[in-house]
């Protein structure tokens, strides 16, 4: 389970969250959704450690992370899918999924990468392409791929519909839930400025405005 | 015929001597994107070293042609000891910071270990010219060559293949390569960016100090060959492209056969031409011959 609670961060003099509260239990798939500035990607970054948080309480199963490093939280079985992908040029797309595995020196990197596969198909044809030449759909299936390799207790991901065509958008919902069926204890998150894509995947939806989250209420069916 | 061959042996020598020392610049930009001032006192504490313990050798009576190897186990001591002392020490501390503040850095660690060598050396040049006049001259295509020059171009060969296969044929390698496009990512993805970089920037002062304690048998060590390799190296790096390692060795070779003509048809102007040649591709090209690859944004 991952907690935060009343996370603060300050950037350059200005602060960005101001409480930021939300808890994802294992096993469950919950939204964030706020407008473009509204905290949704320092949200992200904070939990992953990219961005200092001022203040707060931020734990994995009760561990406390606000002290680790990046690379150490996300050794602990955090995947992350920043907004604009960020794949590595230099590397093919198998390299570029591989990378986490290889940092974490993982013995069955080839097998993870096999799962990876067996879930997306279409990846295995793209293997050997230098991420350079992949579209921006193509690259959103990567970066994904790339956070399963770690992922196995928290997902973070950060707009992944942004963008996006529908029959794309209906392949990473698909792939996030086929994911999230073989680690059944895994906790996700997904960041959007829409709700649309999102309410596929969950029905617990935190909103964030101005740094600040609520929970909203789940739809009367 | 002769001028030809001597522009070619000449600058190709002059290549391998110039991607020594430019080579170590680059990758240590390239990952940990600091400009390293410094990196001509690495070179110049690898010429002290190198002829201090080759010199100690050859006086101690054993076989002269331990030199050679006991000037790469210079360079390695002198990177294994100053470069993790000075990236955990110093470096690491400014990477956030403007470039301005680590181009001061570097430049204050420049100026303290020039006066460091002053302590440790003192300012007499020392000359342990054995090594370059042990292996003699070669008869070539008409001229005749000092095989030493031969020798300081495999170095640089075999330096620049160990580079290569480090980086692209090994996970340790991939994981710098996803460290010089994207610090942050990379962390993100589990790799222990802190150390690849103690471990970059340490392969990087052993390349410096390669250069210097081959460069010794040539030269007269002295204070203040520091500054002169630094500019040079510089204006290789800005040729090749800030970072590119591939870049830096045609940058050298470019810069190496440039000079070597120029010293052939217009001596006075040898060190214009390199000069020249950096601020012609500064002008055309701003991120050098071979500026980096971006990830499609759509």
């Amino acid at each position: 389970m991952l907690e935060v609670g009343g996370l603060t961060v300050t950037l350059h003099g200005i602060t960005i969250l101001r409480s930021v509260t939300l808890t994802i239990e294992p096993g469950r798939i919950v939204g964030l959704i706020g407008r473009n500035g509204a905290g949704k990607t320092t949200t992200l970054r904070a939990i992953m450690g990219l961005t200092r948080a001022a203040s707060g309480r931020l734990a994995l199963e009760g561990e406390d992370l606000s002290g680790l490093p990046p690379h150490l939280r996300a050794r602990l079985g955090i995947g992350y899918v920043p907004e604009d992908r960020r794949l590595i040029s230099a590397l093919s797309a198998r390299e570029n999924i591989l990378v986490p595995a290889w940092a974490g020196g993982l013995a069955d990197a080839e097998a993870r990468l096999d799962g990876v596969y067996t879930l997306m198909p279409e990846l295995r044809e793209l293997a050997a392409r230098p991420a350079a030449l992949l579209s921006g759909g193509q690259q959103k299936l990567v970066a994904l791929a790339r956070s399963f390799m770690y992922g196995s207790r928290v997902l973070l991901l950060d707009e992944p519909f942004e963008g996006v065509a529908p029959p794309l958008a209906r392949r990473l919902v698909r792939a996030v839930r086929e994911f999230q069926e073989h680690r059944p204890g895994l906790s996700v998150l997904v960041a959007e400025s829409e709700v649309k894509w999102v309410r596929l995947l969950t029905d617990k939806i935190y909103s964030i405005e101005r740094g600040t989250t609520a929970e909203v209420p789940a739809p009367t069916p | 015929m002769d001028t030809l061959t001597l522009i070619l042996l000449d600058g190709i020598a002059f290549a391998s001597w110039l991607f020594l020392v430019s080579a170590g610049l680059t990758f240590a930009y390239g990952v940990l994107r600091i400009l390293n001032i410094a990196h001509g006192s690495l070179y110049a504490i690898g010429a002290y070293t190198g002829a201090t313990l080759a010199g100690l050798v050859l006086h101690s009576g054993a076989n002269p042609f331990l030199a050679y190897p006991v000037l790469v186990g210079a360079a390695l001591l002198v990177g294994l000891a100053l470069g993790p002392l000075l990236e955990r020490g110093f470096l690491r501390r400014v990477y956030d910071q403007e470039e301005v503040i680590t181009l001061l850095l570097t430049f204050a660690i420049f100026l303290i270990l020039e006066d460091g060598m002053k302590l440790v050396w003192g300012v007499s040049p020392i000359i342990v010219a054995e090594p370059y006049a042990l292996l003699g001259q070669l008869p070539l295509a008409g001229v005749t060559y000092p095989v030493y020059s031969f020798l300081l171009t495999g170095v640089a060969i075999v330096a620049g293949l160990a580079l290569w296969v480090v980086i692209d044929r090994t996970r340790f390698g991939k994981l710098i390569t996803s460290v010089i496009h994207d610090r942050e990512i990379s962390a993100a993805l589990g790799v222990n960016v802190p150390r690849i970089c103690t471990v970059a920037f340490t392969g990087a002062a052993m390349l410096a100090a390669l250069g210097g304690a081959f460069t010794a048998p040539m030269v007269s060590v002295t204070p203040g060959i520091s500054a002169d390799v630094i500019v040079l190296a510089f204006a290789v790096t800005v040729i090749g492209g800030l970072g590119n390692i591939s870049g830096g060795a045609i940058g050298a070779l470019l810069v190496g056969l440039l000079r070597a003509t120029a010293i052939q048809f217009f001596p006075a102007l040898d060190l214009f031409v390199v000069y020249a040649l950096m601020a012609v591709i500064l002008l055309v090209r701003p991120e050098g011959l071979f500026g980096g690859v971006e990830v499609r944004r759509i």
